[in-house]
């Protein structure tokens, strides 16, 4: 692994926050920020690292003069930017500074864009609003910078609206808005977390890229390990609004000094694919065989050009294993997982579960059979109906199936005690737990079924990574001790990597590669595999145990 | 990551979570609407027990008098005092608009979840819902009226068709946004009937968006109930209400206007009040509809 290994001793300061602290207005409670001291240097890359709710991104917002009105305030503290206080600076100065001196690009780039405005335009707004140039000079400007980011046939895209571009490419924009007026500090936030792996890989690149040419100082705000192993020059740790460690990045990948930060590189899952389990001849619960989607929108008059969601997916999973299905993002693996649920209809094709094929049958005929098959989908705070007890949405489905009560209600207890919660949790409502701890109720939920196969959509996506090891942990526990079989639908192909036996690779809609998950992982044969798995940042470095990853 | 429901106490869970914020942030404008509602409601509710005549009795010796000891607001053509008439009157008023409210909420909220969770009946019911929304309803209420006969019942019903479409819609916007969440979809897999899913899962959903939508219509019906007996088109003119008393007194409003004036005031009042509770209620229920101020 190559980290970056330059020094900073000698350059210029940019940024230099010293014992800022923030605290909610009028709250007595503990700081949102307390006494948080970060350093950047001209063309450095500082990344910040922290769980949800850690104050990554108050730190940044409160760099950027961007804190919540009445709701935040900063207590006390000095944010120097080249020399100049900027929390002394009054909101029309403050307005100067952004764009000119720092900008920020953020993690949605859809939602940070005017959808109702050509892009070209967007970019351009930025001049007049900074600059007075000649039209000419600042369409030329414009061009420019969109050429630095590399878009391709800049000039229909100038032209374009952002629901026209894809993700990559509107983030592209985003980032040549930011830097068109050759800041001195961009602040980035989580700026590829929405993007596909592939495309994230070419935003690093560019970032980096563009940051050595202008010799741009670079915060860089993340939750991703492999990311910071990527991109940082030097890596501060945040917990609880506080920096509990920084370092140069491959001392605090290889000699992590505080306890927390050790958790967290171990909390990385492997690429490593963990060994399969034996194949013990045991029984397939789940046949799919040929299964296909089509989008159409079937209309009066017209009829508007099918979408191909899936097409020939053909997997079987037996008892007690995991089947993954990866891919990125419009690869239809969640059609896959809710044409299986039946929460959407198949166009065609099979899907044997317990024997039965469920693909064409009617509400009414499914229902005795929808107990076999169970999902957990990936929002934590919406997949819980915020109005019920955790024991009213535990027993729901059990009453369904001609449960007693008072049976379904003791053994919702004892499904809680299973996924490591207390049992009086069943008298309380969702709101009361945290992301993690949701996502076992949902789990409980679908185990209280006591389904063959339970369908796991993205199920840890939502999670940091600490609390995702647990969950991938307790999944596993689950399937020894139930034998249930596990269809795990991930992006992530370190989460494959630790929890399937099997792995499906999907693109297009189509299933491009199917083996167990060593070989998929570690001997990939199809060129998106192998893509996929080059894109993965940090694949070289085995986070768990501080060191290089050995060739296998 | 947005910030989560919290009900924590009864009222809160009843109307949802996101419903009703930690510190209610009143103006002096409910407080007012809510103690002159509050006054309204008693005064006709108990009026039977305190009004000094009988307001269908007539005097032909007392006709058009000006207030008096004896009849504090003056007496009308037929020689029946105003103020018990007014009183009285209330109470029919209050009895449609409320009754109105919640029939035309309950139907409204039984079509709207059937149409917002069936595709195949969605297509047929907005279908009608939108042929009725058509037609004025003070013209639809009166051809109903016509149709069924001017009881109170009668007019109910003729205030109520036209409001339903309104509820229709309103019910299958929050179903049709509430059946994508993911605690829905689980509802299904865990093999949940239909109807109990939109009754347990979906309909609370509706609740808070039907209490702002149930004050409109009351107004609004008892303001149509005045229009319809105006018109002639309402209750029989044996029982009183505001708008009956008013449509009386309309051909003396040149010698005698307070025969029009009292029943209006009490109507505006009423209706302003109850309008001014509603916005109150939508800014406390939803606050993303509210004003932004400064």
């Amino acid at each position: 692994m190559r980290f970056k290994n330059r020094r900073f001793d000698d350059a210029d300061r940019v940024l230099n926050i010293r014992d800022l602290s923030v605290s909610l207005s009028g709250g007595h409670q503990r700081p949102i920020l307390d006494k948080v001291n970060v350093t950047i240097h001209q063309g450095e890359t500082v990344c910040l690292v922290g769980e949800s709710g850690s104050g990554k991104s108050v730190t940044s917002l409160a760099v950027m003069g961007l804190l919540t009105k009445d709701a935040l305030t900063v207590t006390s503290g000095v944010i120097d930017l080249e020399g100049q206080n900027l929390l002394e600076l009054d909101h029309k100065a403050m307005r100067q500074m952004r764009a000119r001196r720092i900008s920020m690009i953020f993690q949605e780039p859809m939602t940070a864009l005017n959808p109702v405005m050509q892009v070209g335009a967007q970019i351009e707004e930025v001049l007049d609003s900074h600059t007075k140039l000649p039209p000419r000079e600042k369409k030329k400007r414009v061009v420019d910078i969109m050429n630095q980011v590399h878009l391709p046939d800049v000039e229909r895209i100038y032209n374009s609206y952002p629901h026209q571009l894809s993700g990559g490419q509107r983030q592209r924009i985003m980032i040549a808005m930011a830097l068109i007026l050759e800041p001195k500090l961009l602040i980035a936030d989580e700026p590829t977390t929405a993007l596909d792996v592939t495309t994230q890989n070419q935003v690093l690149a560019l970032i980096t890229e563009l940051q050595e040419k202008h010799g741009t100082a670079v915060l860089f705000i993340t939750h991703d390990m492999g990311v910071v192993a990527e991109i940082a020059d030097t890596v501060y740790v945040m917990k609880d609004g506080q920096i509990i460690e920084h370092a140069p990045v491959e001392t605090l990948l290889r000699h992590p000094t505080e306890e927390y930060t050790r958790r967290l590189l171990q909390a990385v899952p492997s690429l490593i694919p963990r060994p399969a389990r034996e194949r013990n001849g045991a029984v397939e619960v789940l046949d799919v065989e040929g299964l296909r989607k089509v989008y159409g929108i079937r209309r009066l008059f017209s009829r508007a050009k099918p979408t191909l969601a899936a097409q020939d997916v053909s997997f079987s999973i037996i008892r007690g294993r995991t089947l993954g299905i990866v891919g990125e993002s419009g690869s239809g693996k969640s059609t896959v997982a809710r044409c299986i649920m039946r929460l959407i209809d198949p166009t065609e094709g099979e899907i044997r579960v317990a024997s039965t094929d469920i693909a064409r049958l009617s509400r009414r005929e499914l229902r005795p059979h929808r107990r076999h098959i169970q999902i957990v989908f990936q929002d934590p705070f919406r997949s819980l109906n915020p109005r019920w007890t955790i024991g009213q949405s535990l027993i729901e489905g059990q009453l369904n199936y001609g449960t007693s009560r008072s049976e379904a209600i003791k053994r919702s207890g004892e499904l809680l005690e299973l996924v490591g919660l207390p049992a009086d949790a069943l008298k309380r409502y969702p709101h009361q737990f945290s992301g993690g701890q949701r996502q076992r109720i949902a789990i409980a939920r679908a185990i209280a079924m006591r389904p063959d196969v339970l369908v796991a959509d993205e199920a840890v996506s939502a999670l940091d990574v600490s609390v995702q090891a647990q969950v991938l942990q307790l999944l596993d526990e689950l399937q020894e001790k139930l034998g249930i079989a596990i269809l795990f639908i991930t992006h992530d192909l370190r989460v494959a990597a630790q929890i399937c036996d099997e792995v499906v690779v999907m693109q297009h809609g189509r299933i491009v590669e199917h083996d167990t998950a060593a070989n998929v992982l570690m001997h990939p044969q199809h060129d998106y595999t192998r893509a996929l798995i080059e894109a993965a940042p940090g694949r070289h470095w085995d986070f768990a145990n501080f060191k290089e990853l050995e060739p296998a | 990551m947005a910030a989560a429901p919290q009900p924590t106490s009864s009222l809160q869970f009843i109307l949802g979570a996101v419903a009703v914020p930690r510190h209610w942030q009143l103006g002096i404008g409910p407080i007012i609407a809510a103690i002159v509602l509050a006054i309204i409601v008693v005064a006709t509710l108990f009026a039977p027990l305190y009004v000094p005549h009988d307001p269908l009795s007539m005097d032909a010796v007392q006709r058009l008098k000006g207030p008096s000891s004896e009849y504090w607001l003056g007496t009308d053509a037929y020689g029946r005092d105003l103020f018990s008439r007014v009183m009285i009157g209330g109470q029919v008023s209050l009895f449609i608009g409320v009754g109105a409210a919640i029939v035309s909420v309950f139907i409204g909220l039984l079509i709207g979840l059937v149409s917002g969770f069936f595709r195949i009946a969605d297509a047929i019911i907005m279908r009608i819902m939108d042929s009725l929304m058509a037609i004025p309803s003070i013209l639809l209420a009166i051809a109903l009226v016509a149709l069924n006969g001017p009881s109170l019942w009668s007019v109910i019903f003729a205030i109520t068709i036209p409001e339903i479409p309104r509820v229709v819609r309103l019910v299958r916007a929050v179903v049709l946004s509430a059946r994508e969440e993911p605690y829905v979809e689980a509802a299904i897999a865990v093999g949940s009937s239909m109807p109990k899913i939109l009754w347990k899962h979906l309909m609370p959903n509706t609740l808070a968006p039907l209490i702002v939508q149930g004050t409109y219509i009351c107004a609004s019906a008892i303001l149509t109930e005045a229009i319809l007996s105006f018109l002639g088109a309402g209750v029989s003119t044996e029982i009183p209400t505001w708008g009956n008393i008013m449509a009386e007194g309309r051909i003396y409003f040149q010698i005698k206007p307070s025969l029009i004036f009292w029943p209006g005031l009490m109507l505006s009042l009423c209706i302003l009040s109850i309008n001014l509770l509603g916005d109150t209620a939508r800014d406390l229920l939803d606050p993303r509809l509210k004003k932004r101020e400064g």
